[in-house]
């Protein structure tokens, strides 16, 4: 699997860390009230049939967080973004 | 305190001489860019307009928006991520490059010396594409890999990075590899000959 990294161009796997689902949030309020929220956002997961949102860092590149849109069936990535938007 | 005496990486590593295939011209040569003055520069939260004005003004060239290298006054500014660049420069040697970097380009980006940090070898000749293939996953074909262009990757899972300058390639790695890296070269050159060169 080859993914086009939008500063450095297409580069083999072996240079990305998979850091996980792309669409958790992190829940805003740290009361006991938020316990299921927190619940969901550390511990459960969709499982999605194909496309799906992920973090990848370039850490063995030019090390940008990345949000990947792949199809988990066929592995095609359809997308590719930096996820942070200055510079 | 008493100054540290500097010492390549490579010393007693890379020994002078052929090595491999020893009839015929040798396939690569290569030579270590000792005493260069090494830098990162990262710019400042909002501040990028305001470096690419100070780096022009001071340096006489823009900042590469991309994995490539720019060559100002004494200084090659290769762009290794958004933001970030990797100076190299032999007219500013060891520190006296990040010194400089830093004063011209005060509160517009964060400047650290890596001067003692990185080898950098300098490797050309007719199969230097063919080594470095064995080990590189870049295409370095020069209608894609051009002069001046730059890649941050691995090398036989050993991180690299990698510029163009004329038919040439300089490759910087972490000093503390500096020695597993030669030894996969000179292995990698061995069936095209190895001529390794001293600078002086």
């Amino acid at each position: 699997m080859r993914i086009t990294c939008p500063y450095c161009g297409a580069r083999n796997l072996e240079e990305f860390t998979y850091r996980g689902d792309a669409t958790v949030k992190r829940p805003e309020s740290i009361e006991e009230t938020a316990r299921d929220a927190w619940i969901d956002y550390v511990y459960l997961r969709d499982n999605p049939a194909g496309l799906h949102k992920e973090l990848w860092h370039h850490s063995a590149g030019c090390h940008a967080w990345l949000q990947v849109t792949r199809d988990t069936t066929t592995h095609e990535i359809v997308d590719v973004e930096r996820v942070a938007k200055e510079r | 305190m008493s100054k540290l005496k500097s010492m390549s990486a490579l010393e007693s590593v890379a020994v002078p001489g052929r090595h491999g295939k020893s009839d015929g011209p040798a396939g690569v040569t290569l030579q270590e860019r000792a005493d260069l003055g090494l830098a990162t520069l990262e710019v400042r939260k909002g501040q990028a307009a305001a470096l690419d004005a100070a780096v022009q003004a001071a340096y006489g060239v823009a900042l590469p928006n991309g994995p490539v290298s720019a060559v100002g006054k004494g200084v090659r500014f290769v762009g290794v991520g958004p933001g970030q660049w990797f100076a190299v420069s032999e007219t500013h040697a060891n520190e006296a490059l990040a010194n400089d970097l830093a004063t011209k380009l005060e509160g517009l980006a964060s400047v650290a010396d890596h001067s003692s940090g990185r080898a950098v070898v300098r490797v050309e000749g007719p199969s230097v594409r063919d080594v470095l293939a064995k080990g590189l996953a870049i295409d370095l074909d020069p209608g894609v890999f051009g002069d001046g262009a730059a890649a941050v990757t691995n090398i036989s899972h050993m991180g690299v990075l990698v510029w163009r300058d004329g038919e040439a390639f300089d490759l910087a790695v972490f000093r503390s590899v500096a020695g597993s890296f030669y030894g996969w070269l000179e292995e990698a050159a061995a069936a095209y000959g190895l001529d390794v060169v001293t600078t002086s």
